[in-house]
């Protein structure tokens, strides 16, 4: 019986073990200033032992919570409470660094720990789990999913986490962010859609034509052996020659560093899922769909517009995706040719040792990779024929 | 209407079609047959220029097909490919309406012939018209694939073994209702199947292609009487004689059988039975009941008493059977006579083992 109980979710119980480990580790530490060693303070230290007594009841009730029996009301309550710990977490940060701080001089700063960054990824494996037993109360699963990140955007607006030296990063360099944001978007997106632009067209070639089939998939492949770097410095180059030879390219902004050859580079990987994905998606067809196709009559692009382009579409714009998701994350690397981006924070702070400056880059890179990843596989799923068995049961 | 003229296809250095000359007559279902690779469905997807020959030329009402535009030529031609090809993402009233809508059928116009369609297929619309194919049974996308191929009343049908991946029982209904469609609509049609009962039910004449060569175009009956070579011989098979008859209707050898009322007295069917060791019994309406025999009546106090009942859809033919059909039923059921009824079960008559003997042995001359 205790087996069977045990097993229940194996997903949420690691979430709530590691939520419980949190328990003991580092919370806050403060340091004299922005660059000085700090203290670590624990969780009784910083909101003594009732509060500690709070989380820890907190926990257990997760832990509880994913030892029962899966039902929809199961995955409820542990989403409420998975958010419920993640809000109290920086409530409690908020509120304590700001009372920390008034007793500090003031180059004194207050950090976030392990403690707390263990205790948000916890939570969110315990959303993770949630959502997982909500498909089919969608309300509930949003409502699970977006509180939290909700929560955390009202205690950002409101103030109540400026106290954290994090947002203190944020808040003196506020405009500096806005700008590398734009720039980090306007690089990923830009260089996919210039990618799908080339991409797909190279896909289509390469199932049409066997002689460009191979150069196609051997340039393709190469590209992505090339370590990141390496690439945005081999575009250096040749670019740096150019914009020598041609002055009137450096007037415009095409420079050997910079957004130009980051740009290129950036295309240069999201070559290969999209070509692979265009490719696979038409290869995969049943010929004889597309022989059927032109047997009733329909001319080379009907078939293409008809039958071809919407039955590829999906594994088309899967690669679409995976190609933004690793752009997202290669731009960062971007920022050391010069090219700016939320990277450019990444690798300020690690030459500072910097961590909340780190952080500052870090965290919107990965919200923005996973805001990428839910809006592609949501365009990938729209864009799922409906007799392909895609939400068909 | 088709017509052929030494056409030959030649892929790399494969002879696919060699010198194949061939004219199908308006109206007329030619069925391509032969072993696997002779040459069928290039021949047949060279009639809608899916491939060209290397050389002949083909015309069909009498107009070489090079001067017509293939999107042209295709939609004026019903297609029914061998793995059906339904496309995936359209529901089957979308894939049937694929020609009308390339053709810029009015809307209300389509949706009434997707409708005629799959009622003609004997598949209701409301419940299919909305269906993707992946709802379907093999036998359904079958038949939805034909249907497709109707959609736009092309006057010529090419169909590449239509009814293969089914089981023999649907292959065999879908068959009937093939002919039935036939009757009725008269289109021009060149079959290819490599199931000689299929084309011998299906054919008015069969072209018999061996690596890539016309052995044989003939009617069914003759070329199961006369094969042409030791080829065409060893295909249609030792037992040529019985799928000859598969070909010949009981309708010209029905005849009058004795009967009894199922309410007559015993020595009324004592007297019927003077001269016949059976007969069958009919209810008042003419419905086939059963038979009775001398042994059974004088074992029993009446007629009804008397009657062997058996299940008179397994005992009995409908008009339209064959001789083929009637002779598997005698051997069936041990029986020199099969009682043949109409649509309403009431009995028409009679037909004998030897009606049939007669007709093996004057197809045999
Ligand atoms: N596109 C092609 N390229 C090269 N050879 C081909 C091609 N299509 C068919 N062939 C060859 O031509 C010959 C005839 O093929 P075809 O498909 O017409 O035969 P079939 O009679 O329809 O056979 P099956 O009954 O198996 O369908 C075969 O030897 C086949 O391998
Ligand atoms: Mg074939």
């Amino acid at each position: 019986m205790i087996r069977q109980l045990v097993t229940r979710d194996s997903v949420a119980v690691t979430g709530s073990i590691i939520g419980l480990a949190s328990l003991p580790l580092g919370w806050l530490t403060l340091k004299s200033s922005r660059l000085a060693a700090g203290t670590s303070l624990s969780l009784w230290q910083v909101v003594g032992w009732d509060g500690t007594m709070v989380m820890l009841g907190l926990w257990l009730i997760a832990l509880t919570l994913s030892l029962t029996k899966k039902t929809k009301w199961q995955a409820i309550s542990l989403g409420i409470s998975a958010n419920v710990i993640l809000i109290i977490t920086l409530a409690l940060a908020g509120f304590e660094s700001s009372r920390m701080l008034e007793a500090e001089e003031t180059f004194a700063r207050v950090s976030p720990s392990a403690g707390i960054w263990v205790t948000l990824i916890a939570s969110y494996i315990l959303v993770f789990a949630a959502r997982q037993g909500l498909q089919e109360a969608p309300a509930w699963r949003h409502l699970v999913s977006w509180t939290g990140l909700a929560a955390i955007g009202i205690m950002l607006a409101i103030g109540w986490l400026d106290s954290l030296s994090l947002v203190q990063e944020f808040s003196g360099r506020e405009a500096r962010f806005q700008q590398e944001l734009v720039r980090h978007i306007s690089l990923f997106a830009g260089s996919v859609t210039v990618g799908t632009l080339i991409g797909v067209p190279l896909g289509i070639w390469a199932v049409r034509s066997r002689r460009a089939e191979k150069p196609i998939f051997y340039l393709a492949n190469i590209t992505q052996t090339i370590p990141s770097l390496a690439l945005f410095g081999l575009v250096i180059a040749p670019l740096s020659a150019l914009s020598f030879a041609f002055p009137f390219l450096r007037e415009i902004g095409i420079r050997g560093v910079g957004p130009a050859p980051a740009f290129i580079a950036l295309v240069i990987y999201s070559l290969l899922p999209i070509v692979r994905n265009t490719f696979v998606g038409l290869r995969q067809l049943d010929p004889a769909v597309i022989d059927a196709g032109l047997g009733m009559g329909m001319s080379r692009a009907q078939v293409f517009r008809r039958i071809e382009a919407p039955l590829a579409a999906p594994l088309v714009l899967e690669g679409v995706r995976t190609a933004s998701v690793q752009s997202v994350g290669l731009t960062t690397v971007a920022a050391l040719i010069g090219a700016g981006g939320l990277g450019w924070f990444v690798f300020q702070g690690l030459g500072q040792a910097a961590t909340d400056l780190i952080l500052l880059g870090a965290i919107p890179i990965i919200g923005l990779a996973l805001v990428v990843d839910t809006v592609m596989r949501t365009l990938v799923r729209l864009s799922t024929p409906k007799g392909l068995g895609g939400g068909e049961p | 209407m088709i017509r052929l003229e030494h056409v030959t296809k030649i892929y790399g250095d494969t002879l696919a079609v060699d010198d194949l000359s061939l004219e199908v007559n308006e109206g007329e279902v030619c069925v391509l047959i032969g072993p696997s690779g002779c040459g069928k469905t290039s021949t047949l997807r060279m009639v809608n220029r899916l491939i060209e020959p290397t050389s002949g030329r083909i015309l069909v009402n009498g107009k070489d097909i090079r001067q017509v535009r293939p999107e042209r030529l295709r939609q004026s031609i019903g297609y029914a490919i061998q793995s059906v090809g339904l496309f995936p993402h359209l529901t089957v009233g979308a894939n049937i309406a694929t020609v009308p809508e390339l053709l810029h059928w009015e809307k209300s116009r389509i949706a009434r012939r997707v409708e005629e369609l799959l009622e003609l297929v004997g598949l209701d619309p409301k419940e299919y018209a909305q269906k993707y194919p992946s709802q379907l049974s093999g036998g359904e996308a079958q038949r939805i694939g034909v249907a497709r191929a109707l959609a736009a009343d092309p006057p010529i049908l090419l169909m590449d073994e239509p009814f293969g991946a089914v089981d023999p029982l649907t292959r065999e209904r879908l068959q009937a209702q093939f002919s039935s469609i036939q009757q009725e609509l008269k289109k021009t049609v060149i079959l290819v199947t490599h199931d000689l009962d299929e084309a011998i039910r299906l054919a008015d004449r069969i072209a018999v292609m061996s690596a890539g060569k016309l052995v044989q175009y003939d009617t069914p009956e003759a070329i199961l009487s006369r094969p042409a070579s030791k080829f065409v011989h060893d295909f249609v098979g030792a037992d040529r004689a019985l799928k000859r008859l598969s070909r010949i209707s009981i309708q010209g050898f029905v005849h009058p059988s004795p009967s009894i009322g199922v309410n007559a007295t015993l020595s009324e069917a004592m007297a019927a039975l003077q001269s016949h060791r059976s007969a069958w019994v009919v209810d008042h309406q003419g419905q086939l009941l059963g038979w009775v025999d001398q042994t059974t009546l004088s074992a029993a106090a009446s007629v009804r008493e008397a009657i062997v009942a058996q299940d008179v859809t397994e005992i009995s033919l409908s008009s339209s059977a064959t001789l083929r059909e009637a002779l598997s039923r005698m051997l069936g059921q041990g029986f020199k006579s099969i009682p043949v009824v109409d649509e309403n079960r009431r009995l028409i008559g009679e037909v004998t083992l030897s009606d049939v003997e007669a007709a093996t042995a004057e197809a045999e001359a």
